[in-house]
């Protein structure tokens, strides 16, 4: 039996689409332009520029997230993170997460609670508005749902090997050396964000990119957003979380 | 004159077996003007379905979004529990668009079946249609029959509760595929099956949110 699921989401910066959006108004301009007298088309030719300038100058400003800058010292702040990841054994919180879907005028809405363990244990448990759990021991994978468990050999799969990876590495804000992500730094007054675009086709496919997003006090990732090619999104918000209080290792078993 | 009745009485066994698989329901009237009320036509709403689709062994489990954009306009969207969206359908009138499809999933004959499905489901452009009424012995149930080329498909509604229980499609007198819709809410039914008898596939869909 083969269980397809994934976490693994994502989307491109096209730059045919950022051309589509700019070329129209750029082309019309030149088109007007040849339709009038000579000193006319100074003027447009002037205010061609002015536009092409604009437009070049929004997309580098767009490509920071609003209200944040880039983080200046990326050094020190990965530095920080792996010393804070350091100092965890064990971590759990309640989430929430929320599916945005441009069609649907809802967002779908669902809550749990997970268990993480180093090294390599996380239980993912969804509580409302529908049981489902995926656990992860070691090189196992395990999912239950409907009251039927299924159990996996992660390295029997390349998408349960990548479902691992992203699944343990985003709850220990562990993906700033993952070399499949290209990893830009921002930071305003409450947190810091990281923003990770995958840099492999396949995972450019569905994703477009992931913010993790860290709280400046202690350094915990406090929400992720996987945001599709479509602009789509999921966004997960920890809250309740404890850190280094025992976990049994039978947590990570499912039976 | 041999041929002649040797073709009669051919027609005459294919005819009996034609009646063989609804042959327990009487006519009640050919050319009838009145169709099932279409299940998801209910106010451009969106319905969330914990959705389970198992074929030939595999299991794919996730969420089903349905959202009715116009009348005749329907967006149907899977996701997995995690998030991740595997396809993104769109039933236009008679049209049919792909907005989206993970590679994992792009397997054209096992979207075909389930786009097929779900066009049952939502019960599209069925007044552009013949139907015949039929019912059966008890006077239980309202049979509609409605013709879709070679395929035909039955409606069996509840008289009681007027709700639609099953449908049942059916192509070359043979039983392709059961609908069975239970569990009833608000006139809402709160599980969907679909099992097809010709190929090893099976979705259910367990209502999460109206």
């Amino acid at each position: 039996m083969y269980k397809f699921n994934s976490n693994t989401i994502v989307f491109d910066i096209s730059a045919s689409t950022q051309n589509a959006q700019t070329d129209g108004p750029i082309e019309s301009m030149i088109k007007h332009r040849t339709e009038r007298h000579t000193e006319r088309s100074r003027s447009v030719l002037f205010s061609t520029t002015v536009t092409i300038i604009l437009f070049i100058s929004s997309f580098t400003f767009a490509q920071v997230p609003a209200g944040f800058k880039p983080v200046k010292d990326t050094t020190a702040f990965k530095q920080k993170m792996e010393a804070q990841s350091k100092l965890i054994s064990t971590l759990e919180s309640d989430f929430t997460q929320e599916k945005y879907l441009s069609v649907m005028s809802e967002k779908i809405i669902s809550k749990g609670h997970f268990h993480f363990k180093k090294v390599n244990m996380l239980r993912w448990e969804y509580n409302e508005p529908y049981k489902y759990l995926i656990a992860i021991n070691k090189d196992k994978m395990f999912i239950k749902d409907n009251g039927k468990v299924s159990k996996y050999d992660i390295n029997s799969n390349k998408m349960f090997k990548s479902i691992n990876e992203m699944m343990v590495n985003t709850v220990q804000g562990n993906l700033l050396n993952n070399k499949d992500y290209k990893a830009k730094f921002y930071e305003n007054e409450k947190f810091y964000m990281l923003e990770l675009s995958p840099l492999q086709k396949g995972a450019k496919d569905f994703l477009k990119v992931i913010q993790l997003y860290i709280n400046k006090t202690d350094y915990a990732v406090d929400k992720v957003k996987m945001i599709e090619p479509s602009d789509d999104y999921t966004s997960i918000d920890f809250s309740n979380r404890k850190t280094n209080q025992p976990i049994a290792d039978e947590k990570f078993i499912i039976k | 004159m041999k041929n002649l009745l040797l073709s009669s009485f051919i027609g005459l066994v294919l005819s009996s077996c034609s009646f063989g698989l609804y042959g327990r329901y009487s006519e009640v009237t050919q050319a009838y003007s009145t169709y099932p009320k279409a299940i998801f036509g209910d106010n451009f709403n969106s319905f969330l379905f914990k959705t389970n689709i198992t074929v030939y062994g595999k299991d794919y489990s996730g969420l089903l979004v349905t959202k009715q954009m116009s009348p005749q306009d329907y967006r149907v969207i899977f996701t997995t529990e995690l998030g991740m969206k595997l396809f993104d359908f769109e039933f236009k009138d008679t049209a049919f668009t792909l907005h989206y499809c993970v590679p994992q999933f792009n397997k054209p004959k096992l979207l075909k079946v389930i786009q097929k499905d779900i066009e049952v489901l939502l019960m599209n452009n069925l007044s552009s249609k013949k139907t015949e009424l039929y019912r059966d012995k008890e006077g239980l149930l309202s049979i509609h029959k409605i013709e879709f080329g070679p395929t035909q498909n039955y409606y069996f509604i509840e008289k009681s509760s007027q709700h639609l229980i099953k449908i049942e499609q059916a192509k070359k007198r043979r039983k392709k595929t059961t609908f069975t819709l239970s569990n009833y809410q608000a006139d809402f039914p709160g599980n969907i099956l679909i099992q097809h008898h010709d190929i090893k596939l099976k979705i259910e869909l367990n209502l999460l949110k109206k």
